[in-house]
């Protein structure tokens, strides 16, 4: 990212102190062959060629992570693919392509990239705080030399004209030196230079870019992602066995999870009803109530795509919606055994018909097993369902029963979403189709199944990352850091005087060390200008100079 | 000269070390045993805390699956055998036979059984007591508030989770995940003995 050692060297080779002092690539013939080797090791790693290979090979390696399924966020497509890739899946695998920011080649890229940074950061921040506060270097011979210089007589002799150059130049806010010591008691010169502010906004994009790095760090180790699906009408607490998908960070325990409830009161989705949009999605409102903490006051929330709640730290995200039809089956023994909303997931067909499965694992004398589809607006193409609008107004159930063994007792966890029908048989040819209200008796006296209504569910999305707002910060201070690096040039004015005749001729020299943007040649020709009507002045009366 | 060299090689050091450290943060490597708590059989998903090392239950009280009001308070000194489960949840029917059995063999020994039923429906529920044979009660907590709770003195990281309360209202022992009647049966027999 940064180069350590940029050739700052003085282009007139000027004693300005190096102040890291080592020739770059110089290995020290003293030290031991494997100590010079780690050296060297480190110097490269440090190197901001390295720094760019790896930051290249960091993206390089985040690509399968968006073409490939992965296991965090979506461990049903990871299946998938299993199914159809048989003979690749495994393989991909084995190289923790289904994971790719857990894997090991990651975190090694990811660590070598910051020991990189840090190595490179760190003694750049010491240089740069050195440099910020270093003396301008000592007036060259020949100041004609310079990039910018002018000449003139002057009536002051050599001493006083380079007083009176150096009031003016502290006036400007240059940072002065002079001749030190009896060295050279007849040399008149003066060195100035301006500009130490993109040394500073230097080190603070180092400083920031650092803060950054540990900020994503603390974000990684502090925070937790979770997901949790709930219909309408019910509540859950934000704690691990609530929560559908729990992805806490390393440092991150049970007990470290904001105890607050959230019960989902009504969700509302608006369609557009007409027009070439009909059925695109207008609105969505999810109108919560949430209470901080156990025992605290109830508060509501509209929430909506977009505009997350925020509690206790913690934002939760509305990603998703659809329904949840309401089931209740007797079993063949006359007993209520399921009763619930049971969320179905939108398919790929579009306008929301949903699929989904009912498990009744205490139904007698047998479990029972449903798959089958919800259709928000349902008509019949030809003996086959389809849906016309998304909003629920003709909603109609269509399942296949099952009777047999779930494979639940077993204790092996299953997905809420796929039934395992390899120990069941099919109940009936016939799908049993209900509209809102109605029930049906089960083949083979197996019992019966109400289709009761529909509720709609949310999915929220549970983020707490406590690097996001230092990371913001040091974002925004990196980037000031960076523009002012870049915006503000160090330049460098130098003055010698020599006696001439009554009075002394006055050299002018000056010099931009980064010049991107060419505003220096205006600068020092109004410097110039402006020394030399000072330098026209009679008398040397320290007051005239400075009143200006 | 000299001094630039061994600055940079404090800098490298210090890089070197706070790298190491991430890495042992990283990968957990620092994982130490916090003490008071010891494993059954060397199987972590059930542990017994020593005494003094065990933490206070939280007080709680609901509607139980047949409608009536239970508060946890009406235990006091009993030996609480508290099982978090729901009907949905296939581990808990593989130990529900365990812990129907359990409860069996402790009716009398003042020992109390008692459910806390999470992210479930009554008619569920009910139908989960009657098929495994459950006649203890159960708290329904369909928003897992009581869970929660638990989980401020206990890491009670998914359902099932079965806790044992000593005569003092203390967590003497936990299971996390399936249970079995011969984790259970050890940690009863080191609560009621104490």
């Amino acid at each position: 990212m940064t180069n350590v050692r940029a050739p700052e060297a003085d282009p007139f080779g000027s004693p300005a102190p190096e102040p890291d002092g080592q020739p770059r690539g110089h290995l020290t013939g003293g030290a031991s062959g494997s100590a010079g080797w780690l050296k060297w090791a480190w110097r490269q790693l440090t190197s901001m060629r390295i720094a760019l290979i790896l930051l290249f090979l960091l993206a390089l390696a985040s690509v399968p992570g968006s073409m490939l399924p992965q296991e965090g966020s979506d461990p049903a497509a990871v299946q998938q693919y299993f199914t159809s890739h048989p003979a690749l899946a495994p393989v991909l695998n084995r190289l923790g392509l289904f994971n790719v920011f857990a894997a090991p080649w990651f975190a090694a890229i990811y660590l070598l990239l910051f020991t990189s940074l840090v190595g490179c950061v760190v003694p750049r921040t010491f240089r740069l705080a050195g440099s910020a506060r270093a003396l301008p270097p000592r007036a060259p011979r020949n100041l004609s030399r310079l990039p910018r210089s002018a000449s003139y007589a002057t009536a002051l002799d050599a001493g006083q004209a380079v007083e009176v150059a150096a009031r003016v130049l502290s006036g400007h806010g240059f940072r002065l030196r002079r001749p030190g010591g009896a060295s050279e008691p007849a040399d008149h010169w003066l060195s100035a230079e301006k500009g130490y502010l993109r040394e500073a906004g230097n080190l603070l994009f180092h400083l920031a870019l650092l803060g950054v790095l540990v900020s994503v760090a603390l974000g990684g180790l502090f925070g937790y992602k979770a997901d949790r699906l709930l219909v309408q009408g019910q509540t859950f607490a934000d704690t691990a066995s609530a929560l559908d998908e729990f992805h806490p960070g390393r440092f991150v325990t049970a007990a470290d999870l904001a105890p607050f409830t959230i019960r989902l009161n009504q969700f509302t989705a608006a369609y557009i009803a007409a027009g070439p949009q009909r059925g695109q999605p207008a609105s969505f409102h999810a109108e919560l109530s949430y209470t901080a903490r156990p025992g605290g006051p109830s508060r509501g929330y509209d929430l909506q795509v977009n505009r997350p709640l925020s509690v206790d730290g913690v934002k939760v995200y509305l990603i998703g919606h659809g329904y949840a039809p309401l089931f209740r089956v007797t079993d063949a023994r006359g007993q209520v055994v399921y009763d619930q909303a049971t969320p179905f997931i939108a398919g790929s067909s579009g306008n929301f018909l949903s699929e989904g499965v009912v498990k009744v694992p205490d139904a007698q004398p047998q479990q029972l097993g449903f798959t089958g589809v919800f259709v928000p607006t349902a008509v019949d193409v030809g003996g086959i369902l389809e849906s016309v609008f998304p909003a629920a107004d003709h909603p109609v159930a269509s399942l296949i029963a099952y009777a047999g063994n779930l494979g639940i007792d077993s204790g092996v966890p299953q997905s809420v979403y796929q039934l395992d029908t390899a120990g069941m048989h099919r109940l009936g040819a016939a799908p049993l189709l209900m509209r809102e209200g109605q029930t049906l008796r089960l083949p083979s006296g197996q019992g019966m199944i109400t289709f009761a209504g529909y509720d709609q569910w949310v999915s929220l999305a549970i983020t707490h990352d406590p690097g996001q707002l230092p990371a913001l910060v040091c974002g925004i201070a990196a980037l000031g850091g960076l523009l002012l690096s870049f915006m503000v040039r160090r330049r460098r004015v130098f003055i010698r005087a020599r006696a001439a005749g009554h009075g002394s001729t006055v050299q002018v020299g000056g010099l931009a060390r980064t010049d991107a943007s060419g505003g220096f040649e205006a600068e020092f020709a109004s410097l110039a200008a402006e020394l030399r009507a000072a330098h026209r002045r009679p008398a040397s009366r320290p007051d005239s100079a400075e009143g200006k | 000269m000299s001094r630039a060299r061994r600055r940079a090689a404090a800098v490298m050091a210090a890089v070197a070390a706070g790298v190491a450290l991430a890495v042992v943060l990283l990968t957990g490597a620092a994982n130490g045993n916090s003490s008071g708590v010891t494993d059954i059989g060397g199987n972590t998903s059930a542990v017994l805390y020593a005494a003094g090392h065990r933490p206070l239950a939280p007080e709680f009280s609901g509607t139980t699956l047949t409608g009536s009001r239970l508060s946890v308070s009406a235990y006091r000194g009993k030996v609480v055998v508290l099982n978090f489960w729901g009907s949905w949840c296939a581990p808990c029917r593989e130990e529900a036979p365990a812990l129907a059995a359990l409860a069996r063999t402790y009716r009398g020994a003042g020992v109390a059984f008692l459910g806390v039923d999470v992210r479930d429906t009554d008619a569920s529920a009910q139908a989960f007591a009657r098929d495994f044979g459950i006649t203890y009660p159960s708290v329904a907590d369909p928003a897992s508030v009581v869970t929660m709770d638990f989980t401020t003195v206990v890491p009670i990281a998914g359902t099932p989770t079965t806790l044992v309360i000593d005569r003092t209202r203390h967590i003497a022992g936990a299971v996390f995940g399936a249970a079995t009647y011969s984790e259970l049966a050890t940690i009863l027999a080191t609560v009621t003995r104490g």
